[in-house]
């Protein structure tokens, strides 16, 4: 809460202040607002009327304050009254459904069928003008819209896990709607509560105006807008001053309202959202000096470091990370999350957000460092060379579009080939990733395929452009296992048929096993150890490798915890990261470990590595 | 039947079915659960497997009547829930409880997370006002937190502490029953151990009934006594986990056990693949709802729904090819 206050204070301030002349103003000792003096008609400023004085020589200052009395005590009236109506009706409409819901939001949508002005004239032919007729009649007219933002956001909250939570605990319908449901539709109430709160005012102003609303002489600004209109060309900054106290009282509103749904947003007063703002200069030139590459590598990696900078200062959610992946081979990347995995795909990519930049290192691909390419460079390599299945195929396919056409798209954007030509790939490439009945379901709409479906109409678009390298960011944890085993199944096909290379990431360590030659295990943006699975998995060297491995399940052995979590990034410790959590940490792991070569391509950032044995090799010493 | 002898809850034959509105009239039914009858006695521990789709969560919803069947009947302590009065239904809802699969969409992100788990307490006037606040703290305590974390909001936690807040609320109103809706599928594997250990500690030392959807056969196996196979809607095996999990009957089960992704290579059975996709729940194929994926399916399969067949001790089968089975 204590970094919003500045943002809060400047129009709590302005606000306060005018209720305060507001209330005030009969103590002022101000000239009688509706006296007149008409020999002294329209003299400018001067001492006993400091913005001088109006068509009928009443003192302009006095004028303007009572008036800010009236309008703003019509406004908080009126739409107080409004916003309580409303929320009531919209809240028991939105939460019992049925009757309540039919007699609540036609009734709002009766009174938004009736232009306002029209409205106005109907209760002001009623009832005579006066303050009275405002009040009502603002207070029907801003109803509906409090009606329809409770409405609407009670029917989206209604079905969270929390409100469930609460019915199943046996709490009361009263306590559910004012303890759980309305705090939390609180927000967007608020917003509509300065909206109309501003809109009041100048709704007031204008019915003043027109003679529909405050009767003269009561002091009022469309009152004296009115009046000052009449005498523009003489007197011009009569109109001046009733008009900057409408817009500023307006500005202020908006502004406070503003503020106040943020501070009541318990995330946003955290400043969880850090945003941090780029820096041009370390994009141009990260890391000059390239080291050994492999030449016999689809993708090489060295030192890749991604910094980001933060609120909390600048963080390192990648740090030196080392990888080379092979034509035909699968590399895994695991960890908790936090482990920095997908920012070091992403990364690869060019796809990090603007915020983060890659600071040193090189990811050599096809003989050119990606880190080093330009954005269209990097797009052009992007769906053809370099392709990538998402985790969630549900919001990475447009479900605006045909999945055939966007199959087709996807080939069309990287090849010069005719559209029935790409459209005939297409249909070439559902049938190979096993979509049964591929003439029919090109045609097929997104929300009309199980979520397997649309994870195979994902392969089939990444493998459109018979990619070298596969980047797959969690691509089964959205799916049943049944369905995981398939596109398990059908990737590693792929990968025999066309030998492109495939990351993989996943935390699911027995999906490693399944289907990775090498795996690489980071913690806290750093690899702590990599290998081949099979003698990872077996021996694993780390001993967060091996909490990993315990911690799964596995016949009958209990699975065992990790206490603690990954630390946030601006929280890494100095030393070996992982020291905290570890059951074998010594003195020498509160300094930094750098990643050691252990024979048979195996590598492991530990103090005690060698010493200390797990798994298999555990059991036979 | 006295009150001892009959489990703490017992469903007989439910079912129930959603329909979404239409511009004209309603859509077709999804028969979302069919015929499910189930037993749970206390502090024991049942997982309910199966893929998405297959009605586990609804039944879970169904047990704690935030459901209501369309026919059958659940009895909860030997009383049937439909009988209920309003204040009786209350007084009950305090000993069945929830804990949800997201641990951040279960709590309210605008209370502060004390005067959550003080809401069990309080509804239920189990506590006095004055000693609500020592109330919290022995609950955070009790699922593994520090007592001084009652006045942080939800968003200040990790994925693995919230899952433990809400189950610290759950614990509030002290139930002797608790379904729990896939608790750890969004969370990391070291953190799943973590929350896995905490619900079994509380079913022991608590004597909780416990109910355990989840997707994960292997969470199941550790943690449950009896496991359910769900297929759209219906029951395909049920029985011990250990025997239902390392020896599965029923064709279903057996493709769910070979799909199941394993860490070493010993005693992997092959991967038994299903062709094609589950057909939709507002469609299910006539007799066995299976068929249409089961390599074993004969035309008799297609004609009666397959009943339950006990095997031995407790394990049921719902197919009729089972002597046939290799």
């Amino acid at each position: 809460m204590r970094r919003l206050r500045p943002r809060l204070a400047l129009p709590a301030l302005l606000i306060l202040s005018l209720v305060v002349i507001a209330l005030a103003v009969p103590f002022l000792g101000l000239p009688n607002p509706v006296r007149q003096d008409i020999p002294n008609r329209l003299t400018g400023m001067a001492p006993g009327a400091l913005l001088g004085r109006d068509e009928f020589g009443r003192d302009v200052l006095s004028r303007l304050l009572w008036g800010a009395r009236i309008s703003l005590f019509i406004a908080f009236t009126a739409t107080t009254i409004a916003a309580l109506a409303g929320t009531l009706l919209g809240l028991l409409g939105g939460w019992f459904r049925g009757m309540a819901e039919f007699l609540s939001i036609r009734l709002a949508d009766v009174i938004l069928c009736f232009p306002p002005i029209l409205l106005a004239l109907l209760v002001v032919t009623i009832m005579g003008p006066g303050v009275a007729t405002l009040i009502l009649m603002l207070s029907i007219l801003y109803t509906p819209g409090f009606v329809r933002v409770a409405y609407g956001e009670v029917l989206s909250t209604r079905n969270q896990d929390f409100v469930t939570a609460m019915t199943a605990l046996g709490a009361t319908t009263p306590r559910i709607l004012a303890l759980t449901v309305l705090p939390n539709i609180a927000s967007p109430l608020l917003v509509q509560y300065s909206l109309t709160l501003g809109a009041a005012i100048v709704v007031e102003s204008g019915l003043s105006f027109l003679g529909l609303g405050v009767v003269p002489p009561t002091p009022s600004w469309g009152l004296m807008i009115r009046g000052a209109r009449a005498t523009m060309e003489q007197a011009p900054l009569l109109l001046l001053w009733p008009c900057l106290a409408l817009t500023v009282t307006i500005l202020a509103f908006n502004l406070l309202c503003d503020a106040l749904r943020d501070a009541f947003d318990p995330k946003s007063a955290a400043g969880a959202g850090a945003r941090p703002k780029p820096r041009l200069v370390d994009c141009l030139a990260p890391g000059l000096f390239p080291s050994r590459v492999d030449p016999g590598a689809s993708l090489s990696v060295r030192g890749l470091t991604v910094e980001i900078d933060t609120k909390r200062g600048v963080i390192r959610p990648v740090d030196d990370v080392s990888f080379t992946i092979g034509a035909g081979e699968t590399l895994a990347i695991v960890g908790e999350s936090g482990s920095g995995k997908s920012v070091t795909v992403t990364g690869l990519m060019g796809l990090l957000p603007a915020a983060a930049r890659p600071v040193a290192g090189e990811a050599v691909f096809e003989g050119h460092d990606l880190l080093r390419r330009s954005p269209d460079q990097l797009r052009a390599l992007r769906g053809a060379r370099l392709a990538m299945i998402p985790q969630d195929p549900m919001s990475s396919l447009n479900p605006v579009h045909k999945v055939g056409d966007q199959v087709v798209e996807a080939i069309l954007a990287h090849r010069s080939i005719t559209r029935p030509a790409a459209r005939a790939e297409a249909l070439a490439l559902f049938r190979r990733v096993g979509i049964a009945d591929p003439e029919r379901r090109l045609d097929a709409w997104p929300h009309e395929m199980s979520g397997g479906m649309r994870q195979r109409v994902m392969i089939a678009m990444a493998i459109a452009n018979r990619p070298a390298l596969l980047i797959a960011d969690e691509p089964t944890t959205a799916l049943d296992v049944t369905m995981q085993a398939q596109i398990l199944d059908l990737l590693a096909d792929l990968r025999r048929e066309t030998g492109s290379a495939l990351i993989f990431i996943t935390h699911s360590l027995g999906v490693v096993a399944e289907i990775a030659d090498t795996v690489m295990v980071m913690y806290a943006g750093q690899v702590v150890e990599q290998g081949p699975v099979a003698s990872v998995f077996a021996a694993p060297l780390h001993p967060y490798t091996a909490a990993l491995l315990a911690a799964v399940p596995q016949d009958d052995a209990a699975p065992e915890p990790i206490p603690g979590a990954v630390p946030p990034p601006h929280q890494f410790p100095q030393g070996c990261r992982f020291a905290p959590r570890c059951g074998h940490a010594l003195p020498p792991c509160g300094e930094a470990q750098p990643l050691r070569q252990f024979g048979n391509g195996r590598e492991v950032r530990c103090a005690r590595a060698g010493d200390l044995r797990f798994g298999r090799a555990a059991h036979d010493a | 039947m006295t009150p001892d002898a009959e489990p703490l809850l017992v469903a007989e034959h439910v079912s129930v079915s959603f329909s979404r509105k239409r511009l004209f009239g309603r859509g077709p039914a999804v028969r979302a659960v069919q015929d499910v009858s189930l037993r749970i006695g206390r502090g024991e521990a049942v997982g309910i497997v199966g893929e998405s789709g297959s009605g586990k969560s609804t039944l879970g919803r169904l047990l704690l009547g935030l459901i209501k069947p369309a026919s059958g009947e659940v009895r909860f302590d030997g009383r049937a829930l439909q009988s209920l009065s309003r204040a009786e239904w209350r007084a009950l809802r305090q000993r069945m409880q929830i804990v949800f699969q997201d641990p951040y969409g279960s709590l309210d992100p605008r209370r502060r997370i004390g005067s959550q788990i003080a809401d069990g307490l309080a509804i239920h006037r189990l506590v006095a006002p004055g000693l609500l606040p020592e109330a919290v703290n022995a609950l955070l305590e009790q699922v593994g937190l520090d007592p001084s974390h009652a006045e942080r909001f939800p968003h200040e936690f990790s994925g693995g502490q919230c899952q433990r807040i809400g189950i610290a609320r759950t614990l509030a109103s002290r139930p002797d029953f608790l379904v729990a809706d896939e608790p750890v599928s969004s969370l990391d594997v070291s953190i799943q151990a973590q929350i896995l250990d905490l619900l079994d500690r509380l079913r022991r030392d608590l004597g909780l009934a416990l109910i355990l959807i989840s997707h994960d056969l292997a969470v199941v196996r550790h943690l449950c006594d009896r496991v359910v196979v769900m297929y759209l809607g219906r029951v395909m095996e049920e029985g011990p986990a250990r025997s239902v999990l390392d020896a599965p009957r029923h064709p279903y089960t057996r493709a769910l056990v070979s799909a199941m992704p394993r860490i070493g290579t010993g005693g992997r059975p092959t991967r038994i693949l299903l062709p094609g996709e589950p057909p939709s729940p507002s469609a299910p194929p006539s007799g066995c709802v299976f068929r249409t994926r089961c390599s074993f399916a004969i035309a008799a399969c297609g004609e009666a729904v397959p009943p339950l067949t006990q095997t031995n001790h407790d394990h049921g089968v719902a197919c009729i090819r089972l002597a046939d089975l290799p």
